[in-house]
């Protein structure tokens, strides 16, 4: 339970975090490397836009295959109906005839039929009515053809061996498959078996159909370019000819057909090869309807469907983006203005009351004039005073050296503090243009050229290209960089090297190396060089004072100065400068 | 007329032994104290006319220093000296009985003029 | 982050400001300076005996000279002074009178040195106004300082205040011939100027012969 509750705290902290460092990014959230509103704008863009096109996506693409879905099986089922539909013209077909053979039967006697003359009429009649007849004829129980009319010479033919006569035999009625009679010309054969209970047998009528008709049944259903509709037998074989699955009589391969009602399947094929194909059972028949359908227009649909859906799509993506990127832009740049508002109010309260702390200090230094003014003034009335009272100055003399001393005194007070004034006004003047530092280094080199080459030391100037520039006290760093160099200068000994390299240490800092390989300064040593009046020279040579000021400036100007040294190696003195001015 | 008896109080040492100087030569009877503890011991001994009064001095604030030498003595005259800026510590001063003000540096004969005037004050008093 | 007008704007305020004192300060310098060398003089004189017989005038103008020197110190005070509190507050009440004394007290030493006339003209009866004193005399100082450069010897430049019906109006007016120089002092860009003035709510025009007027609101109560 604990474990859960932690688990939730850590869940929500991780999102508000998360949602935090949206909209507060630290650098390296940065998009593009840009500035934090644009980058700002570019995160609520794209977040914006993932939202909304997702979700658009997930819908478009759902409704199209739903869309999709919806269409073949509306399709699927307009196929079974049409399929069932010629199926049961079909099977009516048979039954017609089946009927005409079965009254006939029932209408004439055996021995009636057996009368060629009647069984030609009966043809006639026959084919006026039902049409596409080829052949009629009786056959006996043996399986003797004992009449015939028709193109054929099938008189007297034995049909016993037969497979359809002994199965006529036990169901009563009988459909062939389509087979190539004489002249090669594909016809089926229907019969019908007439029992005669009281004399214990039977006979068989039978009659050819020649398959136009049949065929006519097989286009009823409505064919497309790439469609085909045709009739197989049970074992496959082509009773009406195919426009892509073969002729008559051939055998169809293409799909197994188990058999079910009426049943349309989907052709999983490549993408030129989709379709479907439906077939059904004819009833009373050994037949198969078949219709592959591969044109698709399930499929077609979808294409102009596709096609005004990427349009559409396409165009609430352009309109949803422009507005968001209208309205970030509005916002983000609002926030910006209140933001540079609220620094710019910031910054003005700050210089107000660093202006209004300027004043109290600067009347504070002068205030401190008035002592010592006063004190000059008495001295000075005193004198006059005594010089007025009493002329004689020679009893005074000593009184005078000691008033006059004392205004001396006073005198270097008041310098103290003017002194502090204008060290303080200074610091307010700082010049705070932007320097090129390499320039400052070369300037200072310049200076200091006659006495480096005076004592033979080699100079090398190692300046990184395109430094940016820094915002500081040009004066003061050059007053640094002197006195550095100076020190270098008298480090080494005739013909030693000085190296000078200036870089960026990262991006705030900017670094200026000044290297030589003079005696060194040992490591005990190295701990106080920056201490005001430290000086390892000789005396009357040097005041000790320059690094000690020279650390105060960069301090000042929010940098450092760093030694590095090895006795008889040599010493690196690196100074580091911010890029950006240190507020006063 | 008895010499006007002035009590000089300013911590600079300096400027206060030149000051009674100048006024001792105009017939003035000054003494000096440093700060206020020094002043208030000395009143009891030196009772003065009028106390010049240095408003920056160490220990008691001048104003508090003011306060209680108009306790110790209402009919002592105080005129306090002033640097630049001290126009609130002039006006509390004023509203706490002192007499004047005068700004350093001094002009003589102004301090003269005004120890005068509060003389004649103390005198009618 | 911020406006970099703005930046530097208070960037050019410090440095004004630090001019200004750094200005009174030198001024004071000197005369300190010259205290020093009269009372050295005193010294060296009495050593070599001079005027040891009664003749103490020649001390006396020497000590004189001192107390001048004291009182000028005295007065240059006490305008830094009102001119270092004037950044007390950001909006107050003052005088622009006083608040315009406080410059010409400084640059007069200049202007003599080039030798042109410093002088105000200044309306008694002007109406204190609120606003920012420090912006006012920064603004100020700028053309003054801007006439002092380029006028030529001899020339006066006056500085005039005048309440109008709602406002009060200030005229910094040259009288002479103008140098032909380049100007090579960085100039404050006209923005800046711009940018002070709107904060004040006033305005700055040029009349005909180059006079620079400055306009501000009277104060509302």
């Amino acid at each position: 339970m604990e474990q859960n509750r932690n688990k939730g705290k850590i869940l929500k902290h991780k999102l508000v975090d998360f949602m935090h460092n949206l909209f507060h990014p630290h650098d390296y959230l940065r998009v593009l490397g840009t500035d934090r509103y644009t980058s700002l704008k570019l995160r609520i863009i794209l977040l914006d836009a993932i939202l909304s096109i997702v979700p658009l996506f997930i819908v478009i693409t759902i409704s199209y295959f739903w869309f999709q879905q919806i269409l073949k099986d509306d399709f699927r089922n307009q196929l079974k109906w049409e399929i069932n539909n010629t199926n049961q013209s079909i099977e009516f077909f048979i039954d017609e005839r089946l009927s005409g053979l079965r009254f006939l039967s029932s209408a004439y006697t055996y021995d009636q039929l057996l009368d060629q003359k009647i069984l030609v009429d009966v043809f006639s009649k026959f084919q006026k009515e039902y049409g596409g007849l080829v052949d009629i004829g009786v056959i006996d129980s043996n399986g003797i053809q004992r009449s015939y009319t028709g193109p054929y010479r099938l008189g007297g033919k034995n049909y016993s061996s037969q497979d359809w006569f002994n199965e006529i035999v036990v169901r009563s009625s009988y459909v062939s498959d389509v087979f190539m009679g004489y002249r090669r010309i594909p016809h089926f054969a229907i019969a019908v078996k007439k029992d005669l209970p009281e004399k214990g047998t039977f006979w068989v009528l039978r009659a050819t159909i020649d398959m136009e008709t049949l065929k006519k049944y097989a286009s009823l259903i409505n064919l497309r370019e790439n469609d085909d509709a045709f009739i197989v037998n049970n074992e496959g074989i082509l009773q009406t000819p195919s426009r892509f699955h073969g002729n008559v009589l051939e055998k169809f391969k293409q799909y197994i057909l188990p058999q079910e009602n009426i049943s349309v399947k989907e052709i999983k094929g490549s993408y030129d090869d989709q379709g479907m194909y439906g077939y059904a059972y004819v009833k009373n028949s050994p037949w198969i309807l078949v219709a592959v359908i591969k044109s698709t227009p399930f499929g077609k649909i979808p294409k102009i469907f596709r096609n005004e859906l990427f349009f559409i799509t396409l165009i609430s993506v352009l309109i949803g983006v422009t507005v968001t990127i209208i309205m970030t832009q509005t916002v983000v740049n609002r926030i910006k203005e209140a933001d540079q508002e609220r620094a710019e109010a910031i910054a003005n309260t700050e210089h107000a009351s660093k202006m209004a702390t300027v004043g109290r200090l600067a009347a504070g230094v002068a205030h401190e004039i008035n002592n010592p003014l006063a004190i000059i003034n008495e001295k000075a009335g005193l004198m006059k005073d005594i010089l007025e009272m009493s002329g004689d100055l020679s009893q005074n003399k000593e009184k005078f050296f000691v008033l006059i001393n004392g205004i001396f005194d006073s005198v270097n007070r008041c310098r103290t503090i003017t002194h502090r004034l204008l060290g303080f006004s200074r610091r307010m003047e700082m010049s705070h243009d932007a320097i090129d530092i390499n320039d400052a280094v070369k300037e200072v080199v310049g200076f200091l050229e006659k006495e480096i080459s005076f004592r033979n030391i080699r100079l090398e100037l190692n300046l990184s290209q395109n430094l940016p520039k820094i915002v500081t006290d040009k004066g003061q760093i050059q007053q640094v960089l002197l006195n550095i160099i100076n020190n270098a200068i008298d480090a080494v000994e005739e013909g030693g090297i000085i190296d000078i390299s200036s870089n960026t240490k990262d991006q705030q800092v900017i670094r200026v190396s000044i290297q030589d390989n003079g005696s060194g300064i040992p490591k005990d040593k190295l701990k106080h060089i920056f201490e005001p009046f430290y000086t390892t020279k000789e005396k009357g040579k040097g005041t000790g004072l320059g690094l000690s000021i020279s650390y105060g400036i960069l301090k000042r100007l929010g940098g450092t100065i760093l030694v590095e040294s090895e006795v008889n190696k040599g010493t690196t003195f690196i100074v580091e400068i911010p890029i950006k001015a240190e507020a006063v | 007329m008895s010499q006007t008896k002035v009590l000089l109080v300013d911590d600079e040492v300096e400027f206060a032994s030149a000051l009674a100087e100048r006024l001792q030569m105009r017939n003035y009877d000054v003494r000096t104290a440093n700060n206020a503890m020094e002043a208030l011991g000395l009143i009891n001994t030196f009772p003065p006319d009028v106390v010049i009064l240095d408003l920056k001095i160490p220990g008691m604030d001048g104003i508090e220093t003011l306060k209680t030498i108009k306790k110790l003595d209402p009919s002592i005259e105080v005129i306090m000296l002033t640097g630049h800026g001290d126009v609130r510590s002039v006006e509390e001063g004023m509203q706490n009985g002192a007499f004047e003000y005068i700004m350093k540096p001094v002009d003589i004969g102004e301090l003269t003029s005004k120890i005068n005037k509060a003389k004649k004050k103390r005198d009618k008093v | 982050m911020e406006d970099k007008k703005s930046y530097d704007l208070r960037f050019l305020h410090m440095r004004f400001i630090g001019k200004i004192i750094a200005g009174f300060t030198h001024e004071i310098k000197n005369y300190i300076a010259i205290i020093k060398e009269s009372a050295g003089l005193i010294e060296d004189m009495i050593k070599l005996g001079i005027a040891s017989k009664s003749d103490p005038d020649q001390y006396v103008e020497i000590i004189r000279s001192i107390e001048e020197q004291i009182e000028k110190t005295n007065s240059l005070f006490r305008y830094l002074n009102r001119f270092a509190h004037r950044m007390d507050n950001e909006l107050s009440a003052f005088n622009v009178n006083e608040s315009l004394e406080e410059l010409i007290a400084l640059l007069t030493r200049i202007a003599n040195q080039k030798k042109i006339s410093l002088e105000k003209d200044f309306q008694h009866d002007i109406p204190s106004i609120t606003s920012s004193p420090s912006m006012l005399q920064f603004l100020v100082f700028h053309f003054l300082e801007e006439n002092i450069a380029r006028l030529d010897k001899n020339s006066r430049l006056i500085v005039k205040t005048a309440p109008l019906k709602n406002s009060i109006e200030v005229r910094i007016i040259p009288k002479g011939n103008f140098l032909t120089m380049e100007m090579e002092k960085e100039k404050i860009p006209d923005e800046i100027l711009n940018n002070v003035i709107r904060q004040l709510g006033g305005s700055i025009s040029h009349g005909s012969e180059e006079d620079t007027i400055i306009t501000l609101p009277a104060a509302s109560t």
